[in-house]
């Protein structure tokens, strides 16, 4: 498992990082130098003389320079436990993203069995789940969370089932797509053995979905981690990185909010990494 | 040269293991997989069934494995209907692919089937064990399928139809897929299989040499519609190696074969 993770993958990965890096400066000069040039000429109180010089330290820069988000991470990273800093949030949100995808996947997995089992149950009821999917969450999220207030649901709790809302129809497709993925031959050769429909399950269609599974949980995660955020921003929240971000984009904290914005653009790269390690545990036979 | 002789009942002896009368089949297109098959295979015999693509020959292996059911006519496996002995388990089929089961080892792969048949939990590995050393794969229990080569695949899948002891065993082109090397190893290896455990194998092949050399009987069969044209004794003496394949009887018999294929236009299978 530790070769894994000291593979030659390191070198591209540190190349493209290095590369964004540097494009990236001067992407921000040329976003920020107008803004710079308009404030110089206001004959603003500024603490910087050429334009150059004060793109790098606008109060609120289209893209905040490096230096600037080196500052932002270092205010708001500690202490760990603030209500005010990243940790706590990012935690918070985590644990909405991981409960949320949870739940999706034991809803997923009803409609995977479903769809697969029964064909009149895909007519009827998958044109809903689309439906369900194309509804912006941002306009149900807050109905959502009226709703279960209403039998005493509150907190965290409404956030991962808005969560599991969106990430449960990546992983209800992926598996019926799993299930149905093993060749006739072989469920001819469970028919031989006589095996009922539940070690057909047990033995061939589980198994064969698992990594149809790992697949759809890279997508559902993902969804679920926007859901949560989306869940946040939209409803009454106290915790969480969606609640970080509405509060600080409403005081115009620009370099917070990227600062944010990147540190959930983190948790969601580590959140997808968990998954592809677990894949890796749960599927030893994968080449 | 010899001339093949026409034997449209062949009835070997009175108590036959698998019975079929007058089955046909058609399938729901119209096309007729079969036509008025009639055979008795006994106990302990090695029938090959030969023929071009579209004779029938998978079709009938499937309609005596209950993986379908025939147009009309009837089927007896010991006596029984084949639904019953499918439920009774009375025979393993190895497919023309060796369908394992990727994420089980080899040794899982062979414990499958007495995992689904409820046999006891103890005797579950000492089995597969001595299942896969018959076949001479005991070193490789642990690995996983894609570790093995295909010849070695389908060796499994041999052991992993023995596994729970079947009277009957069906094999559907099992060999078909490998290169001629391997495919002449393995029928060596499945015909001292088939002496060392005394089971009744039919097996289906669109090879002359193949049905030749494995046989006690070979039953022609030609397309369109799919039908038996006739049944071929093979008296090559037991037991058989690779000499046997250089004998001058081999080619009589090969070329009887060959003879009935093209009398029933059955003239595309491979040499």
């Amino acid at each position: 498992m530790l070769a894994r993770l000291r593979s030659p993958n390191l070198v591209p990965m540190l190349v493209v990082a290095l590369v964004i890096a540097l494009l990236y400066y001067p992407l921000m000069l040329f976003a920020n130098l107008p803004v710079a040039q308009r404030a110089l000429d206001s004959g603003a109180a500024l603490e910087c003389d050429s334009a150059l010089e004060c793109a790098t330290q606008l109060r609120s820069p289209v893209l905040p320079s490096p230096q600037q988000l080196w500052k932002g991470f270092a205010n708001l990273l500690f202490p760990l436990n603030s209500p005010n800093a990243i940790p706590l949030n990012a935690a918070v949100t985590a644990l909405e993203t991981l409960v949320g995808l949870l739940l999706a996947t034991v809803v997923g997995f009803f409609f995977a069995i479903g769809i697969v089992a029964s064909r009149a149950f895909e007519r009827s009821l998958l044109p809903w789940i689309v439906a369900s999917q194309t509804v912006p969450i941002i306009a149900i999220a807050p109905m959502l969370v009226v709703l279960l207030g209403q039998y005493g649901v509150q907190g965290w709790i409404p956030k991962a089932i808005i969560a599991a809302y969106i990430a449960f129809f990546p992983i209800a497709i992926g598996v019926a797509k799993g299930l149905r993925s093993p060749d006739p031959l072989s469920l001819d050769l469970m028919k031989t053995y006589n095996a009922s429909s539940w070690q057909t399950y047990l033995k061939l269609r589980f198994p064969a979905s698992l990594p149809y599974l790992f697949t759809a949980f890279k997508v559902a995660m993902t969804a679920a981690l926007i859901g949560a955020i989306v869940a946040e921003i939209s409803t009454i929240s106290f915790q969480g990185i969606g609640k970080m971000l509405a509060e600080n984009s409403r005081a115009a904290d620009v370099v917070a909010t990227w600062v944010i914005m990147i540190a959930s653009a983190v948790l969601g790269i580590v959140l997808v990494a968990l998954v592809g390690w677990l894949e890796r545990v749960v599927t030893p036979w994968k080449r | 040269m010899t001339q093949s002789q026409p034997n449209p009942h062949p009835t070997p002896s009175a108590a036959s293991l698998v019975s079929v009368k007058d089955v046909s089949m058609v399938f729901p297109t119209g096309t007729v997989a079969l036509q008025n098959a009639s055979l008795e295979v006994a106990a302990g015999e090695f029938i090959s069934l030969i023929g071009p693509s579209g004779c029938g020959k998978t079709t009938l292996l499937r309609l005596l494995a209950d993986l379908i059911r025939p147009t009309s006519g009837s089927i007896r496996i010991g006596g029984k209907t084949p639904e019953e002995a499918r439920k009774s388990r009375a025979y393993g089929y190895v497919f023309q692919a060796p369908t394992l089961m990727e994420w089980r080892t080899v040794l899982q792969n062979v414990m499958l089937p007495l995992e689904v048949m409820g046999v006891p939990k103890a005797e579950h590995k000492p089995r597969a064990e001595r299942m896969l050393a018959l076949v001479g794969l005991e070193k490789f229990a642990r690995h996983y399928p894609w570790q093995l080569s295909g010849g070695m695949q389908q060796r499994v899948s041999i052991a992993r139809a023995l596994a729970f002891d079947p009277q009957l065993l069906f094999m559907d082109e099992p060999f078909g897929a490998l290169d001629e090397i391997t495919r002449e190893n393995l029928n060596l290896e499945l015909l001292r299989l088939w002496r060392e455990t005394g089971k009744t194998v039919i097996f289906v092949t669109h090879s002359i040499p193949e049905a030749v050399f494995l046989s006690t009987r070979i039953v022609v069969m030609t397309p369109r519609p799919g039908k038996i044209e006739t049944v071929i004794p093979v008296d090559l003496p037991q037991p058989r190696s690779f000499e046997t394949r250089e004998t001058t009887r081999f080619f009589e018999i090969a070329t009887q074969v060959r003879e009935a294929l093209r009398k029933g236009h059955g003239f595309e299978v491979q040499e």
